[in-house]
């Protein structure tokens, strides 16, 4: 599993919007970032909680879907919440505009 | 408070026609203060549902994040994707509008 994150970092590096980039767990504990602490734990925090929540609202609009990602468009930045099977990934980039 | 919904709507309807003609399965407008749905394309119970999850309990959510994160920082839009379609949810002040594709 952390062959696929190093190699997913390493290929976020070179993209020039990103501006971070933080792994979390199920248990909310950012394994990786490329933040400095405080804030990787904050948005760990807070992103799991979204992922939960969001998770829950694609259900019970229809049972049959399943929620794969999100955007987070904020007036500075946007944020890339996508959940995958073992922890979920939160990318943090400048949008292009 | 619904007078001038329904102006902002009746002003946008050639933008409403040209969401609805293009790949959108379809689109709800819904008031902030009483949570009640302005103008849908779909069905009056669906877009109830899709207006009390969504806009009521996710946007309100991803907001408290958002400046929770950074207190100058404010939520411009969102979009959630799932496997059939995306929902796009745009909050404004007076009114939130969601479109599915």
């Amino acid at each position: 599993m952390s062959a696929e994150v190093e190699e997913m970092l390493k290929r976020f590096s070179t993209m020039k919007n990103i501006v971070g980039i933080v792994v979390v767990d199920y248990d909310g504990i950012a394994i990786k970032s490329t933040l400095d602490n405080t804030m990787s734990v904050h948005y760990a925090a807070h992103m799991q909680l979204l992922t939960e929540k969001a998770r829950q609202v694609i259900l019970d609009l229809d049972a049959t879907n399943e929620f794969t990602s999100m955007r987070i468009r904020t007036t500075y930045f946007e944020i890339i919440l996508v959940p995958l099977e073992h922890y979920f990934i939160v990318v943090l980039q400048n949008p292009c505009d | 408070m619904n007078r001038v919904l329904e102006d902002v709507i009746h002003k946008n309807v050639a933008n409403t026609e040209r969401i609805t003609a293009e790949n959108t399965v379809g689109y709800v407008v819904s008031d902030n203060a009483s949570g009640s749905v302005a103008a849908t394309s779909f069905d009056n119970t669906t877009a109830q549902g899709i207006v009390k999850h969504m806009n009521g309990l996710l946007v309100g959510l991803v907001q408290s994040a958002v400046r929770d994160l950074d207190p100058t920082n404010k939520l411009c839009y969102l979009r959630v994707a799932s496997r059939k379609f995306e929902y796009l949810v745009a909050p404004e002040d007076m009114f939130t509008i969601t479109v599915l594709q």
